[in-house]
């Protein structure tokens, strides 16, 4: 979810950009990195951007009338990384709010925060806790993307409450009023792109699971293992 | 396929203005709106851009209206929580729920009045910039700034590459619908994970297919841009001018206001 251009007041938003920038510079270093030992990294960095962006802007199908748009960003960083996906988000975030209006410049802190930081790391972690504990692959997959979503709306309901909270002092009663609207309604959807990204990745399985290896997102042998199962 | 903000700006009356200019009416309205603690400024921050988007940027009233529509959602959710759960003074109006008494008072209604303001003042702002400068002409906005290289790089990569899947991704969509791919919940999830996992796939083998060829075109990790010179006219600068004093006069006078009636 974007918080849109202005919707936060002033302490808040620069808080945000004082959170997020440290965390972008840091995956700026690690992109130069990446991308100077491996040069064919980049255009391939590029379309996996312009790939979040366009299934963010898909409509998801959905159960009601409510319209929602897949993140994609628990995609993302179960591919490359927390540190790389928080560059890419930045960039999407910008042309979103450029292209389709969605988010806005001042808020693009916070939002990076939510939704290119917080919510893939989240992903990332569960992905790699799921992985180690030997779960399998496609529920570990589910449950990262469907984390990873939901985490993001708690954040930015969270912050919302933080930045009006601060005069009246009624955090908790803020916190509960934008987590019952923003949070619970989007449980559904959550789940919804959880299954998505698993169905995504099965379907990637097995058509070309050798892009998956080289990343280095899964092991051969378990690419074996789930293509043993499929069949 | 759906119309974005981009091929607006592309076809705008103003695209040839200087960009900086252009840049900085629009940082000034964001800040001054989102500094002011009364409504009146974002309020005419809102009125001066989308006059000036429909009038010198030749967009459709109908089209910008819609596109004002968009976040409404999210505005109004926000806005009612903050009229609610926010501030204090006397009260308007209240109902208890399951033993829960909820209240709007003076406080909480002003708040989000303020906040709604200045939501609409930021929009039309940003919607002046995403209507009238496209973004080719903010790359090299982007490279006088001091961001590396590769970050500036993977955006302009980006930006070609969205077109090209956005268009292969409303081609399998449209085949898809009209195999009724998308008649129940079921079969729209199954088609929707094809279309996506087709478009990772696609995205991949396209990636792999730039590298070679732009390596073989000597590519060094720098693409150069060709920047226009583009020189400001005395009347845009007048206007812009003129614009920055009335919403600062504003400013004062409305800010300067509250702080007399709260004394």
């Amino acid at each position: 979810m974007h918080i849109m251009e202005g919707f936060l007041p002033s302490p808040w938003w620069q808080l945000w950009f004082v959170f997020s920038i440290p965390v972008i510079m840091f995956g700026m270093y690690r992109l130069n990195k990446l991308v100077s030992e491996r040069r064919d990294l980049l255009p391939l960095l590029a379309v996996a951007g312009a790939f979040i962006f366009v299934l963010s802007s898909l409509k998801l199908p959905s159960v009601t009338g409510s319209s929602s748009h897949p993140t994609g960003t628990g995609m993302a960083a179960i591919m490359f990384g927390p540190a790389v996906t928080a560059v890419l988000g930045v960039i999407v975030l910008l042309y979103q709010a450029l292209f389709l209006a969605h988010g806005g410049l001042t808020t693009l802190g916070a939002n990076v925060a939510s939704m290119g930081i917080i919510g893939p790391l989240a992903a990332y972690l569960i992905y790699k806790a799921g992985m180690k504990a030997n779960i399998n692959f496609y529920v570990v997959v589910f449950l990262a993307a469907t984390f990873a979503d939901w985490i993001t709306y708690v954040v930015t309901s969270t912050q919302l409450a933080l930045a009006f909270s601060s005069q009246a002092g009624g955090f908790i009663g803020l916190l509960q009023g934008f987590l019952v609207i923003f949070a619970t309604t989007q449980v559904p959807l959550a789940i919804m792109e959880g299954a998505l990204t698993a169905l995504i990745f099965k379907y990637i399985i097995q058509v070309k699971s050798d892009a998956l290896v080289e990343l280095k997102v899964i092991s051969q042998e378990t690419v074996n293992k789930l293509r043993g199962i499929s069949a | 396929m759906t119309k974005m903000l981009d091929d607006y700006a592309l076809l705008s009356p103003l695209r040839y203005t200087n960009n900086w200019l252009k840049i900085g009416v629009v940082g000034f309205g964001i800040l001054m709106g989102i500094s002011s603690q009364s409504p009146l400024v974002p309020f005419s921050i809102a009125i001066c851009m989308s006059l000036a988007t429909l009038i010198f940027g030749r967009v459709p009233p109908k089209f910008y209206l819609k596109l004002l529509m968009g976040p409404a959602v999210f505005v109004v959710f926000s806005i009612i929580i903050i009229a609610f759960f926010f501030g204090s003074g006397p009260e308007l109006f209240g109902f208890n729920v399951l033993d829960y008494h909820l209240g709007v008072n003076t406080g909480g209604l002003s708040m989000a009045f303020l906040v709604f303001s200045r939501t609409l003042g930021g929009m039309c702002c940003l919607f002046f910039l995403a209507l009238t400068t496209p973004m080719v002409e903010l790359f090299s906005v982007l490279k006088k700034t001091r961001l590396p290289d590769s970050f500036i790089e993977l955006s302009m990569m980006m930006y070609r590459y969205i077109f090209v899947f956005l268009d292969v991704a409303w081609c399998i969509k449209h085949a898809q619908t009209v195999r009724l791919g998308y008649h129940d919940l079921r079969t729209s999830l199954h088609s929707m994970a094809m279309l996506c996992s087709t478009l990772f796939l696609r995205s991949w083998e396209q990636g792999e297919k730039t590298f070679v060829a732009m390596n073989a075109r000597c590519y060094d990790g720098k693409m150069m841009i060709f920047e226009e010179k583009r020189p400001v006219n005395f009347s845009e600068v007048a206007l812009s001018l003129g614009y920055m004093v009335a919403i600062v006069g504003v400013w004062y006078v409305s800010n300067g206001m509250l702080e007399v009636s709260l004394w």
